[in-house]
């Protein structure tokens, strides 16, 4: 068969596949007869593909050549798309996925945790009994404002001197904390020594302001505040630690894969513990802005709804993904 | 019918056992769609500021949001929205796709714009730049981890225009390879200039037969052997 015979013969279908990747690929609604005529893109599709595998073997011209590519390509492309959007999709994610992968990285969390809470204790009840060391972790200046902001006069707890809502709180701790948590996901590519750094460095700053504050006698309103985001905010970034300490420890130890292989495989398995860490800190956030700024509200309140809310998020954690993981 | 060439060309098997050929995009093309992203972001977040001035505090709230969805979101949002680009990406006709052909999953756009942090070290995306200008593939750190890769979309397809001229049988029986060769001399004809088009005939003389210098006629029977081997007889 020539090349022009080749081309006339399915020229028909050419242009019909074209018809129909164009109407998949432009905007399209439910209400469109084009939805429903997937099987007719399936059935040219792999009719393209027959047709492609002749006419590069026959050496058709490139002009013919690069039209078949092209509509195989995109023709692919529009077949094996995967739609899934939706409750349903968050439902599962919450439901299944993000508890399988926290039972699946269990080694990893532990091990942030212990890197982030470690630091924590040992900074803090260091600057508890030597409160000038705190001076070697913050300036003066700082050190100051952190006892403004967590005097028990202050009309709402927590707040930086230049904001002046609860809101503008929210945005801010939206931004920072979830840029921490990624941060200490993406210096898991570092080896993990990002990682690592990160969580001993978060927790060394909390450690030196928890015990500075509990010193100078402010703890009756530090803890009361902390108790309850710390719940979803903590794990956030241990989760998100986790993540990127697999990502290290796939590189660094890749067993029978090359690093590469080791390291794609480890970006599937822990990203998703990224959907859990990243809403956690969007609920901390909201917490740590509207509830835990709340002057009026009394400690034991807040110190009830903080043992409730980490009685949930480890109950989460722990018991959902046990049952999925069997 | 491959042939070592000096090219990017990453290959991708799909299930019907057809090769697809990818064209991974370099780092000027990237650069430059990163920038115009860079633009609109700006220009998105200065509208915003201006308009949420005079509302305080929740203005503010906005703002801050609106920073942080376009700083971390605002690539995973477009990838994984139906075309896989950016609107800087699709103004330079690139796109985010799995290096196995398929369009980009949730979790790899995810891993891909998250992990960017470690792209960016040691400073203004250094870890990215070496690893696009190292490797035949063209991917940073992050689309190695995420088995994402940035193409070129397939440019406009070669037009079938040839000039018009009889055909002309060959002289001699050609092989396969030698068929496309002639045709596909035919199909560059009209991007030519007319005296390289006469040098490269030349090359293809013993097919057409008779007089073997170089000049217009020459490259007329070429052209007509060419139009013989598409398949016209008259």
């Amino acid at each position: 068969m020539t090349p022009l015979q080749f081309e006339t013969l399915y020229q028909g279908e050419w242009e019909e596949l074209e018809t129909l990747l164009r109407r998949f690929l432009g905007t399209r609604r439910k209400s469109d007869p084009a939805a429903r005529q997937g099987e007719r893109l399936a059935a040219l599709y792999r009719r393209v593909c027959e047709q492609l595998a002749l006419a590069r073997a026959r050496s058709y011209p490139a002009y013919m050549l690069d039209r078949l590519e092209r509509l195989t390509g995109d023709a692919h492309q529009v077949i094996y798309q995967r739609r899934e959007f939706g409750i349903a999709v968050v439902r599962r994610l919450m439901s299944v996925e993000f508890p399988q992968a926290v039972g699946a990285n269990a080694p990893y969390i532990l091990l942030a945790a212990a890197l982030l809470l470690l630091p924590t204790l040992i900074v803090g009840l260091l600057v508890y009994y030597r409160p000038d060391l705190i001076l070697s972790v913050v300036d003066a200046r700082t050190a100051a404002s952190f006892e403004q902001m967590y005097s028990p006069t202050a009309e709402s707890i927590g707040r930086l001197r230049s904001a002046n809502t609860d809101w503008m709180m929210f945005g801010y701790y939206i931004m920072h904390n979830i840029g921490i948590s990624f941060q200490c996901f993406a210096g898991g590519l570092v080896a993990g020594v990002g990682s690592v750094f990160f969580l001993i460095y978060n927790g060394a700053s909390i450690g030196a302001v928890a015990g500075y504050l509990t010193q100078r006698g402010l703890g009756t309103t530090f803890y009361p505040f902390v108790a309850t985001h710390s719940a979803f905010e903590l794990t956030a970034i241990v989760l998100a630690g986790a993540a990127g300490l697999r990502l290290g420890h796939s590189l660094l130890v890749p067993g029978r894969n090359t690093r590469l292989d080791s390291l794609v495989s480890a970006t599937r398995r822990c990203t998703v513990l990224l959907y859990g860490s990243t809403t956690m800190l969007v609920i901390a956030a909201g917490i740590e802005a509207f509830w835990s700024s709340a002057a009026w509200l009394p400690p034991s309140v807040k110190y009830s709804v903080a043992g409730v809310c980490w009685l949930a998020v480890l109950g989460y954690l722990t018991l959902q993904g046990r049952r999925h993981a069997g | 019918m491959t042939v070592d060439v000096l090219d990017t060309v990453v290959t991708a098997e799909t299930p019907e056992g057809i090769l697809l050929e990818l064209r991974p995009a370099g780092l000027s093309a990237r650069f430059y769609a990163f920038v115009v992203d860079g633009l609109i972001r700006m220009v998105a977040l200065n509208i915003v500021a201006i308009a949420t001035r005079p509302i305080g505090g929740i203005g503010t709230a906005v703002w801050l949001i609106l920073f942080f969805l376009l700083d971390w979101f605002y690539p995973v949002a477009f990838e994984l929205w139906r075309s896989g680009a950016t609107p800087g990406k699709r103004l330079f006709n690139l796109k985010v796709i799995m290096d196995d052909g398929l369009p980009v999953t949730p979790v790899a756009s995810l891993a891909r714009n998250l992990l960017r942090t470690a792209d960016f070290l040691p400073l203004l995306y250094g870890a990215a730049i070496v690893t696009v200008l190292t490797r035949a593939d063209c991917k940073r750190l992050c689309d190695l981890a995420a088995a994402t890769l940035v193409v070129h979309q397939p440019h406009t397809t070669r037009k079938a225009e040839r000039a018009a001229v009889a055909p002309l049988a060959p002289t001699r029986a050609l092989q396969s390879r030698d068929q496309a060769a002639v045709i596909a001399l035919a199909t560059r004809a009209p991007v030519l200039t007319r005296d390289r088009l006469d040098e490269l005939a030349v090359l293809a003389a013993s097919v057409a037969g008779g007089d073997a210098r170089p000049g217009p006629q020459l490259t007329q029977r070429v052209l007509g052997v060419a139009e013989w081997l598409l398949g016209r007889r008259s």
